[in-house]
């Protein structure tokens, strides 16, 4: 008996030193850090059809031949407003160059609201509506602000979970116009 | 000032659990009654030390002392009385004060309790444990989770005030402190076990002496998590009450445990059975309290209600590490004293079934804490993200819910020892064919579904069991002291308050059970878009949308929906589901409107609120028998209060002593 | 007198095993026809995470991506998709932490068969502990044993203990 309560005692002892492990090892860790590496990196460009505020329609076919930058976004959040300076920084400094160009997409938001932030707070590059939700869905969003870069031939090269700024922006930009 | 008052009283209440353990540690190595009684007087100065700590907060958080970083995160100027005074468990750093607060209540009321027997090795050993606990939760308040610590850069004009979340609902003010009513009380029992592992008394002293406090803690964990299901209800909109979120699931694993103990602790009472075991269980539960402290309070996991990360997770574990080591050593090293005298004699015996009970509550909880750390689990090993969410528990832990139904129906009216098959048959015939009818009458006319089924027969099978039985024993009662039904019931209820109540908590458990099913299997949902003045019927209720408002407060800002509900030519009144914007945070925050009835709720969501056309989108859901979830809440705290009513013995009734009664065990 | 009424209570308990098992066997009888497709959309869609709120399913939040999602599962189902299919969709989208019900494979196993094994044979080590605890001796209670019970209940205030649950007779 005596041996018996003592066997099970260490057994447990050691399945608690085990999860004691591994919770010891998460500690202080984020743990949305690596669900939001997206999965579609080294992949063909997700399908998207989609109409800019202009009108104009844009799709994954037609940015073919161009490096794009892809910024899903809206007029809410706030990481958004933290990364729209750099954002705005970054167009200034590309928009005449004709082998880059970059995309809005708004998740989820009003037009309504998406017109007045557009008016409002000097983004001249395009932005595109997404009904539906669909262009969110095939990039596998999971939330805004969230940045990928598509290279001339339609990889997904490179994504960003949350704020950019302009320096990893230009460095996204680089490695996709490497891989041409 | 009151920063400083604050750390101060954090600091004498550390101290004192310090000298307070020294000297009980040497009052009974030197059998010194002066030293002991200066270790009681030190319960005394942690008690008052916190609840100065807790005063001082609440006076800063009432007064907007926003020069304290706690009071300015988690309260602003028009965050009304009621969210101020909240506030103290609106964040980490101040619930963690709450659970400071309350363990010294129970410290000090235990230490009272036992005033008479102060100088015994079990009861000093256990004001040593609880000590021990109580000082590492002063450190945590002292270091990592201070909530006294000063603003940088001096106080801001305004605060930023608590989580939306936490400041929509009146029931904020009681689910926390329930929760921690129950966790905070299971330190009793952990103290007495552990005190009796070390003192070597192993018998069953320890177990009467907890009996009561672990029920008034088990009573409190249970509300809690009722209340909090009724709080996700009423506050989070997407019409659900549970969502094996870890932070649920982290209430819910001590409070398996602890109902596993309360039922095998039976089995230990009447037969000095399964030591080894109630001592495990009782460690168990307190490690798991502490267990889910850390899971909620460090950030491990994504939670909706985890606070945000700090320090204080590294603390958590290395103290949680101590607690189980420690309890697992003792149990290794006391084990020989351990063994069961008892034995089981037969399968149909009220302790056969315990074991089943007990086997299928640790099986429960093993499935919740497996699900619950899994993620981490297969990423530590594999390195792959993994979730594990509601469709896992939910086919994990239905069958085993449903198995502890059936027990539930049978072992009430099983005898200890060993039943006749024959008596039991005849016993439980009426209650069964009851079950079975309703049960087969489910799966004909109402969902081809079992589990619902099963819920609903073996629901109707426990409780016209328990009728039938306490019935049969009015009966014998009335017959035997020769009294009215009336008296005769009364009687019976007085003279084992515990088993009775007992039996209403059971009674309150069939009523949560069948009401998840029920709610699960029968709902409605969908989803409607409604000019003004139009109407759309769904499920047979007519939804109306009579126009919006807006109203402003400092507060926040709120838009709602007037939407009146209509059944036939019966009018239900007007509905106002609405969608919350606060000025401390991005995202709006929509509040249900429940139209609660005995038989159906009908649960409305403001989807969108009124676009330029005027048109909102309203989610409608019609769920039944929802209420019936806090109404077994209800008989569950009204059910371990009977329980905890002390028997009134027969031998006090005059004329000549009672005949013998048949009474079912 | 007594024969008739057990047999009569034999009776009534095969009657209504009898009518339980049928019960059983008519819900577990296939349907004519399969699920639709809503229903098939409704049960799928709470298998995956909603991927920008907290530990609900795409079938219970109302953002715009949970609705995306259901538009998506449905229209992939109505396509003629098969639910695996729809899932290696979403998995390669998101990858597995999308799906709130672990697969069975590899270590997705651990998590379903652990807790089965674990039952299994605890209950099967009680039913030893039991037949064997029958076959030895009954043990007393020590002197020791038997002072701290008295003291135990004589702690408890009155005799709630002893008036507790009478023995059978």
């Amino acid at each position: 008996m005596r041996v018996r309560v003592r066997a099970v005692a260490v057994g447990v002892a050691v399945v608690l030193v085990g999860l004691a492990v591994v919770l010891a090892l998460n500690v202080g860790r984020d743990p949305r850090a690596d669900a939001n590496r997206s999965q579609l990196l080294g992949q063909p460009s997700p399908t998207y059809d989609l109409e800019t505020l202009d009108g104009a329609p844009v799709s994954d076919e037609s940015q073919i031949g161009r490096t794009v930058v892809v910024n899903f976004w809206n007029s809410w959040c706030i990481p958004c407003e933290q990364e729209h300076d750099a954002l705005v920084a970054w167009w200034a400094a590309n928009r005449d160059d004709d082998a880059v160009t970059m995309l809005g997409i708004v998740r989820e938001d009003t037009r309504r609201a998406v017109e007045r932030y557009v008016r409002d707070e000097d983004v001249t590059w395009p932005v595109a509506m997404d009904p539906g939700g669909r262009a969110a869905l095939a990039f596998g969003t999971r939330g805004q602000p969230e940045t990928y870069v598509i290279s001339p031939s339609g990889v997904v090269v490179a994504s960003q979970y949350g704020p950019v700024t302009v320096a990893n922006l230009d460095d996204m930009v680089a490695a996709a116009e490497r891989v041409g | 000032m009151e920063s400083a008052i604050g750390v101060l009283a954090i600091a004498i209440g550390a101290g004192a659990s310090i000298v307070g353990i020294a000297s009980l540690l040497l009052g009974l190595r030197r059998s010194d009654d002066r030293l002991l009684a200066t270790g009681r007087r030190c319960v005394l100065a942690v008690l008052l030390a916190s609840i100065l700590a807790v005063g001082v907060m609440e006076w800063a958080l009432i007064t907007h002392d926003f020069s304290i970083r706690y009071v300015a995160e988690n309260n602003a100027r028009s965050t009304p009385l009621l969210f101020t005074v909240t506030g103290l468990w609106a964040a980490l750093e101040g619930s963690i004060l709450l659970w400071v607060l309350i363990l010294a209540v129970y410290i000090a009321l235990t230490v009272r309790h036992f005033r008479d027997r102060a100088s015994e090795p079990l009861v000093v050993w256990a004001t040593i444990v609880m000590l021990g606990v109580s000082l590492f939760f002063f450190l945590l308040v002292l270091g990592p989770a201070n909530p006294f610590e000063l603003t940088p850069g001096g106080a801001p004009v305004d605060g930023r005030g608590p989580n939306p979340l936490l400041q929509n609902h009146p029931l904020m003010a009681f689910h926390p402190p329930m929760l921690y009513l129950g966790y905070v009380g299971f330190t009793v029992p952990f103290a007495f076990a552990m005190a009796s592992l070390i003192t070597g008394s192993v018998g069953e002293g320890w177990l009467a002496d907890t009996r009561r406090t672990t029920l008034v803690a088990w009573g409190f964990l249970s509300l809690g998590i009722v209340l909090g299901a009724w709080w996700s209800y009423e506050v989070l909109g997407w019409g659900g009450y549970w969502a094996w979120d870890p932070v649920e699931n982290a209430s819910l694993l001590p409070w398996l445990t602890a109902t596993a103990f309360i039922h095998s602790v039976m089995v230990q009472e009447r037969r000095a059975m399964l030591r080894v075991w109630n001592l495990s269980l009782v460690i168990a539960t307190f490690c798991l309290t502490i267990l889910g402290t850390f899971l909620t309070r460090s950030g491990v996991v994504n939670s909706v209600h985890a606070f945000s990360q700090s320090s204080i997770g590294g603390w958590l574990l290395a103290f949680l590490a101590l607690s189980a080591g420690s309890g697992l050593a003792l149990i290794a090293w006391r084990g020989d004293r351990l063994r069961a005298p008892g034995r089981i004699d037969s399968a149909l015996s009220r302790e056969a079934f315990f074991l089943g009970n007990n086997l299928l509550f640790v099986a429960f909880a093993f499935v919740v804490l497996l699900g619950t750390v899994f993620p981490l689990i297969a990423e530590a090993v594999q390195g792959t993200q993994l979730s594990v969410g509601e469709p896992y528990f939910d086919r994990m832990t239905v069958p085993l819910g449903l198995a502890l139904l059936f027990l539930m129906a049978v072992a009430p009216v099983l005898p200890w020892r060993a039943a006749s098959g024959e008596v039991l048959r005849r016993r439980l015939l009426v209650p069964a064919w009851i079950g079975g009818a309703l049960f087969v009458a489910t799966l004909v006319f109402l969902a081809r579904s079992l589990p619902t089924a099963l819920a609903f027969g073996l629901g109707a099978f426990t409780i016209s069991a328990i009728v039938q039985e306490t019935w049969r024993t009015v009966r014998a009662r009335s017959r035997a002291d020769a009294v009215g039904r009336g008296r005769a019931a009364w009687r019976t209820l007085a003279s084992n308050p515990r088993r009775y109540g007992g039996l209403t908590v059971h009674i309150g458990v069939v009523c949560i059970a069948v009401a998840i099913a029920a709610s699960n299997t029968f709902a409605t949902k969908a989803e409607i878009r409604l000019r003004r003045d139009a109407s759309v019927t769904v499920d047979g209720y007519r939804f109306t949308y009579e126009g919006s408002r807006t109203t402003r407060s400092a507060q926040k800002t709120t838009v709602s929906a007037d939407v009146r509900i209509e059944r036939g030519d019966r009018d239900l009144g007007t509905y106002a589901p609405s969608v919350s914007t606060f000025p401390n945070s991005n995202q709006a925050i929509g509040t249900p409107s429940v139209r609660t009835g005995l038989t159906t709720d009908v649960y409305l969501t403001l989807v969108s609120s009124p676009n330029a056309r005027g048109r909102i989108t309203l989610g409608v859901s019609v769920f039944p028998l929802v209420v019936w979830i806090w109404i077994g809440g209800a008989l569950i705290g009204l059910g371990t209060a009977v329980a905890l009513v002390p028997a009134r013995t027969r031998r006090v009734l005059p004329e000549s002593t009672p005949a013998p009664v048949e009474e079912p065990v | 007198m007594a024969d008739t009424s057990t047999a009569r209570n034999r009776i009534a308990w095969i009657v209504l095993a009898v009518l339980v098992l049928g019960a059983v066997a008519f819900s577990l009888w296939p349907r004519p026809g399969a699920d639709s497709v809503a229903g098939r959309t409704r049960s799928l869609a709470r298998e995956f995470r909603c991927v920008d709120c907290e530990g609900l399913s795409v079938a219970d939040s109302q953002t715009a991506s949970a609705r995306a999602a259901r538009v998506e599962i449905r229209r992939r189902l109505e396509a003629g998709e098969s639910e695996a299919e729809v899932r290696a969709y979403f998995v390669d989208l998101y990858g597995e932490s999308v799906l709130l019900k672990p697969e069975g494979t590899g270590i997705g196993l651990v998590v379903w068969a652990l807790p089965v094994v674990a039952v299994i044979l605890a209950g099967a080590g009680i039913v030893v502990a039991v037949r064997r605890g029958r076959r030895t001796p009954r043990l007393r209670a020590t002197d020791e044993d038997e002072a701290l019970v008295a003291r135990a209940l004589g702690a408890e205030h009155g005799t709630d203990d002893r008036a507790d649950d009478g023995d059978e007779r």
